[in-house]
């Protein structure tokens, strides 16, 4: 076939394709919401809800991973443009790793140091790593099947933003149920939950987002 | 340049807004960029893969065109996807190849204007598509039918013939993928 002929071919084909933009929340939402509703109706949310949304410790609970899951679709979907180099908003997310940071510095200094190691174990440290990557498994696919529409040319980068914009969406609907609310166990295995979702992401970024 | 970049986005933007004829003449105008891109780079190949490298580079950016945001500059966005697929076209083909941004300047102020024999080998590839796509694709690429008369002649309506020959466009892509591993 000549070139030419490829572009009469190319010029005819005027069906247009959805923007990955426009795309991510209508796959994204319903998946993370079903995920969400049917993990709820089994587990609960917490009695104590509509004040932990508001108490400034338990309110981190909810605003820390809801901030890297913003920050990790909307640069995914940054990195959906080819020329896109921009996904990866590191002093935004610096801002919040140093608030995650910070409480946990605030807790250990007004905890008694004997106390430290039970703050951390808490006693639900298996359900936590096994709830969120459960919760956030069936959105990051959803993502990534969007993304695929893209052209990203730093796909294991835009993979591991999906990933972490899927964990911190599922650690959001988590902590509708969690009842651990010492910094140092929330931010140690939210934390712990999400990187295993952004290295799942990384990790089969450049397979599934080839183009 | 700047000149270039203008009438470029306007022709892609109206593109975009699903005038064909402006896609055509965009498609026509970065052509030959496309192929000074490839040749300049592809000289270590055996063979002369220089055209199929280029129709790959087509079928990418049609298949991605709606990933351009017209307020953005285009051509960052085309030497993006061109590099990308370019050096994906050359690892392929057992051959690495080295891209760095800055030489599409260079590439840009001299390309040839000279027309070479364009044997590309997506033909080969319509015969893998099934039967009725490859008779769409020949009959619009090759014949120079429209969708009305394709429609009629394959007792299609106009609406499936588009969207037949948007598929067997994406169909194609997958199989020079294929084609290639």
């Amino acid at each position: 076939m000549k070139t030419d002929d490829l572009i009469t071919l190319l010029a005819a084909d005027a069906v247009p394709e959805r923007r990955v933009g426009q795309m991510l929340p209508i796959a994204f939402l319903p998946v993370l919401a079903v995920a969400g509703a049917v993990f709820l109706s089994i587990i609960g949310t917490r009695p104590d809800l509509a004040a932990a949304l508001v108490a400034p410790v338990t309110s981190a609970k909810f605003v820390l991973p809801g901030a890297l899951g913003l920050l990790g679709l909307t640069g995914a979907v940054r990195l959906s443009r080819p020329e896109g180099r921009d996904g990866l908003r590191l002093r935004a997310l610096l801002v919040v790793a140093a608030v995650a940071a910070a409480m946990v510095v605030w807790t250990l200094m007004i905890t008694p140091p004997e106390g430290w190691a039970a703050g951390v174990r808490g006693s639900t440290i298996l359900p936590c790593l096994l709830s969120i990557p459960a919760l956030g498994l069936m959105p990051l696919g959803a993502a990534l099947l969007v993304l695929r529409r893209g052209a990203t040319t730093m796909p294991r980068l835009a993979g591991a933003l999906a990933g972490l914009g899927s964990g911190g969406a599922a650690t959001v609907v988590y902590a509708l149920h969690c009842t651990e609310d010492n910094p140092l166990f929330f931010v140690t295995w939210y934390g712990l939950a999400l990187l295993a979702l952004t290295a799942l992401g990384a990790s089969v970024g450049p397979r599934v987002l080839r183009w | 340049m700047t000149d270039q970049e203008t009438e470029w986005a306007a022709l892609l933007r109206a593109a975009n807004a699903g005038d064909g004829r402006a896609y055509a003449r965009f498609l026509h105008a970065i052509t030959p960029v496309l192929r000074g891109i490839v040749r300049a780079k592809g000289r270590a190949l055996r063979g002369d893969p220089t055209e199929d490298i280029v129709q790959e580079v087509l079928l990418a950016i049609h298949l991605k065109r709606h990933t351009w945001r017209d307020d953005c500059p285009v051509r960052p966005w085309l030497f993006a996807i061109t590099r990308h697929k370019v050096v994906d076209a050359f690892r392929a083909r057992g051959a690495q190849v080295q891209l760095p941004i800055e030489d599409f300047a260079d590439i840009l102020a001299a390309v040839p204007d000279e027309d070479p024999t364009e044997r590309g080998d997506a033909l080969k590839m319509i015969g893998h598509l099934e039967p009725r796509a490859a008779e769409i694709v020949r009959a619009i690429g090759i014949d120079g039918a429209d969708f009305a008369e394709t429609g009629r002649r394959m007792a299609m309506t106009e609406g499936a013939v588009r969207v037949a020959l948007h598929r067997a466009m994406k169909r194609l892509a997958e199989l020079r993928e294929r084609h290639m591993e």
